[in-house]
């Protein structure tokens, strides 16, 4: 009887499993797994791996003098890098518009006037239609009491665009009602004496006019050109219950298409550009007129040059040699919420955008030099071997249920893998870039959260809300009661339901809409990348021939991918699931195990 | 003649309000202002005893749950279903505005606005 250890170096995890080998089949006796150390196939991992095979060790109760090797698989060092190019943007210039959401806009309907400070209401001739604009520091009841007063004299107060959160105080105080937009943060910056409209929707309506082309056309007497000009104010205003348009004389409001530079993929045999504004589909559809991929590069001075440089450079710097190409890209159309330039009240737009995912790998990893640092650090023969995707199939084939031709589905962090194995033992793999940090950066910048941790949590971890002290109610309609008060920043806000405790979503996104971002983003990504990696595997091209598929990897753990990928896969008659690493292990361990069971079937 | 207890059946009758409960007025301009400008109704009762204790009591007596509680430097923001010594929000007299708000806020079931406002994402409808 020998004591072996199986360690498998992967991208953000080092797995092991302790295994005595003897005539018949290996007995498993414990498994460990710890965050990698370094980038994976580097000298750097020794520490990450020590870590390991200690605990593993441990775990199963036997002392490290015990041992007679440590199998490790041939690591190779893959870099993956995102970016995003956003490629549409919205730019006010002359502050135009005000258009947004404050929680208690006052008063409501339609008003037109001139802009005119609060401090010169007094000299406003009698007659004249005027909008006030209420600054900081005026308190309501003063705010309200001028704006009858003006109204006594004859003035015509139309409507009022306030600082503050004073809205239906200020509507409350009034004898006559207007139309009141208030939390409009850089209210100083409201151009007076020009022409403006206020308007207020009834709670729980739009707004209907000024969300019209020829609504703000109609009320500004604009002519064709004019409206022409207007129409991206417009349709910046729909959907909100408040807003407010000023009409300068160069008032102008661009809905810009940002250069966003070009892409160029370099195949076997061909070598086509296509630029990053054509959008994913069509950059994907580049990519399979190439493929097979040699290299990619990017337009310098753009994120998407810049993101494929740095990952090539990285690589070469590991690798010791200049010669490092990109092995595979993936593009995903996303949107990210930018701050409108020039807006007044804070608002956001919706820009689209293109993010990137790319990967690259060396055949040569230094692989010798961690073999032999870690022979030193463990006192122990390492042997390292095996192709990681031919042990992968062996640890997957461990599951119940599973036998050839099976399919493996690798889901990691910075690259999806699948591997095929025939009937006849040959093993075909594949590496694609975007995995579970795309995943996450998809969310973190669609929601706009600027939160990287609190991404991969709302993509780990299904939604609740808090609806009162005691009580949430899941994503999925269901309830769940506390017996302690829940802290009060959670009140009536989305939150995510982590290890660590319950994490409020601080946005003013809907449940739903979380939801909605973190499925659409997990099946840009892995859904698209689950069925481009068996078509490149599956003999011919035809997911037909595959019989089983074992899904595997940490973001194999999460709890709606592999449903979404079965979902995806299920019209080609292929039976997938998540693996189960010697019916005992789930997802986790394959390789490892693999590694133990070559020993056995050379 | 029988005497009958009306008091009970007069108090369900009363319209649902939020209650604050004053030891002084100061403050109290702005806590109505931060409920009127939500929309929810609020009753004002004289009370005495700290911030804290006047809150808890209003919440309990108030229909909707929810009270506040006002001394000289301090207003509290109570819910009647919280425990005593754990306030929804305790916060100086400068903030009683705010204080309005959030005990509006309580009612309605929107999100409580923070101290220091950080800047929220608008949704995208």
């Amino acid at each position: 009887m020998a004591l072996v250890v199986g360690v498998d170096i992967g991208n953000s995890t080092t797995e092991a499993c302790v295994a005595e080998i003897g005539e018949n089949e290996p007995r498993y006796l414990a498994s460990a797994l710890a965050p990698t150390s370094g980038v994976k196939g580097t000298a750097d991992n020794v520490p990450g791996v020590v870590k390991v095979v200690q605990e593993a060790l441990s775990a199963a109760g036997r002392a490290q003098d015990e041992l007679s090797a440590v199998l490790v698989n041939e690591a190779t060092p893959v870099i993956s890098g995102l970016a995003m190019e956003t490629i549409t943007e919205t730019i006010i210039t002359e502050s135009t518009m005000i258009g947004h959401n404050p929680d208690t806009p006052g008063g409501a309907g339609l008003g037109v006037g001139t802009t005119v400070a609060f401090g010169a209401l007094g000299d406003c001739e009698p007659g004249a239609k005027v909008i006030c604009v209420v600054g900081t520091g005026v308190d309501f009841e003063d705010a309200a009491a001028g704006i009858n007063a003006a109204a006594e004299r004859g003035v015509e107060v139309t409507g009022a665009v306030v600082h503050a959160d004073d809205a239906t105080l200020i509507a409350n105080r009034l004898r006559t009602p207007i139309p009141v937009v208030d939390e409009v943060t850089l209210v100083e910056r409201v151009p007076l004496g020009m022409r403006a409209a206020v308007e207020v929707a009834e709670p729980g309506r739009t707004i209907r006019t000024l969300s019209n082309s020829y609504g703000i056309a109609t009320l500004f007497e604009l002519d064709p050109e004019q409206t022409r000009m207007i129409a991206p104010v417009a349709r910046a205003l729909v959907g909100n219950r408040s807003a407010v348009v000023v009409r300068t004389p160069a008032g102008d409001i661009a809905d810009r298409r940002i250069p966003a530079g070009t892409l160029t993929l370099i195949g076997e045999h061909s070598r086509l550009s296509v630029g990053m504004d054509a959008g994913a589909e069509e950059i994907m559809a580049t990519l399979r007129r190439v493929r097979p991929l040699e290299d990619a590069t990017g337009e310098a001075g753009t994120h998407v040059g810049g993101m494929l440089a740095t990952v090539r450079d990285t690589m070469a710097e590991l690798a010791g040699s200049g010669d490092v190409r990109i092995q595979d890209v993936l593009a995903v159309d996303t949107f990210v919420p930018q701050k409108v330039t020039g807006a007044l009240a804070g608002e956001f737009a919706l820009e689209s955008a293109v993010a990137l995912a790319a990967m690259v790998r060396t055949s040569r990893g230094p692989m010798e030099a961690l073999a032999a640092q870690l022979a030193a650090a463990l006192d122990v023969e390492v042997r390292v071997g095996g192709v990681e995707a031919d042990m992968a199939v062996l640890g997957a084939l461990t599951t119940p249920g599973t036998d050839r031709p099976v399919a493996i589905l690798d889901l990691g962090g910075g690259s999806t893998d699948a591997a095929l194995a025939t009937s006849d033992g040959v093993v075909r793999s594949v590496h694609l870039a975007g995995a579970g940090d795309l995943v996450t950066k998809l969310i973190d910048s669609e929601l706009g959260l600027d939160d990287r941790e609190l991404a991969e949590d709302i993509k780990k971890f299904p939604l609740a809300k808090a609806e009162s002290f005691f009580h949430v109610r899941m994503e999925d309609g269901t309830a769940r009661f506390f017996e302690k008060p829940l802290p009060t920043e959670t009140f009536a806000r989305v939150v995510v339901l982590g290890d660590a405790g319950m994490r409020p979503v601080p946005t003013r996104h809907s449940l739903d809409k979380i939801r909605q971002v973190r499925r659409s983003a997990k099946h840009k990504v892995f859904v698209v990348n689950a069925v481009r990696a068996l078509e490149q595997v599956a003999p011919g091209g035809n997911l037909r021939q595959i019989g089983f598929v074992v899904v595997l990897g940490g973001s194999a753990l999460d709890f709606e991918i592999p449903d979404l990928i079965a979902e995806a896969v299920a019209d080609a008659g292929i039976v997938c699931g998540t693996g189960n690493v010697r019916g005992v292990e789930g997802p986790r361990n394959a390789v490892a195990t693999g590694l133990v069971e070559a020993l056995r079937c050379p | 003649m029988p005497v009958t207890d009306h008091r009970a059946g007069r108090a369900r009758q009363a319209p649902p309000t939020v209650i604050a409960r004053c030891a002084g007025t100061s403050g109290l301009r702005e806590v109505r202002a931060g409920m009127e400008e939500e929309g929810v109704p609020l009753r004002v009762e004289d009370g005495a005893g700290t911030a804290l204790e006047l809150a808890f009591a209003a919440a309990r007596a108030s229909s909707l749950g929810v009270g506040i509680g006002l001394d000289a430097t301090t207003v509290c923001v109570h819910h009647a279903k919280r425990p005593q010594d754990s306030p929804v929000l305790t916060a100086a007299l400068v903030h009683a505005r705010l204080c309005g708000h959030n005990a509006a806020r309580l009612v309605v079931g929107l999100p409580l606005k923070a101290l220091s406002q950080k800047e929220e994402m608008w949704p995208d409808n």
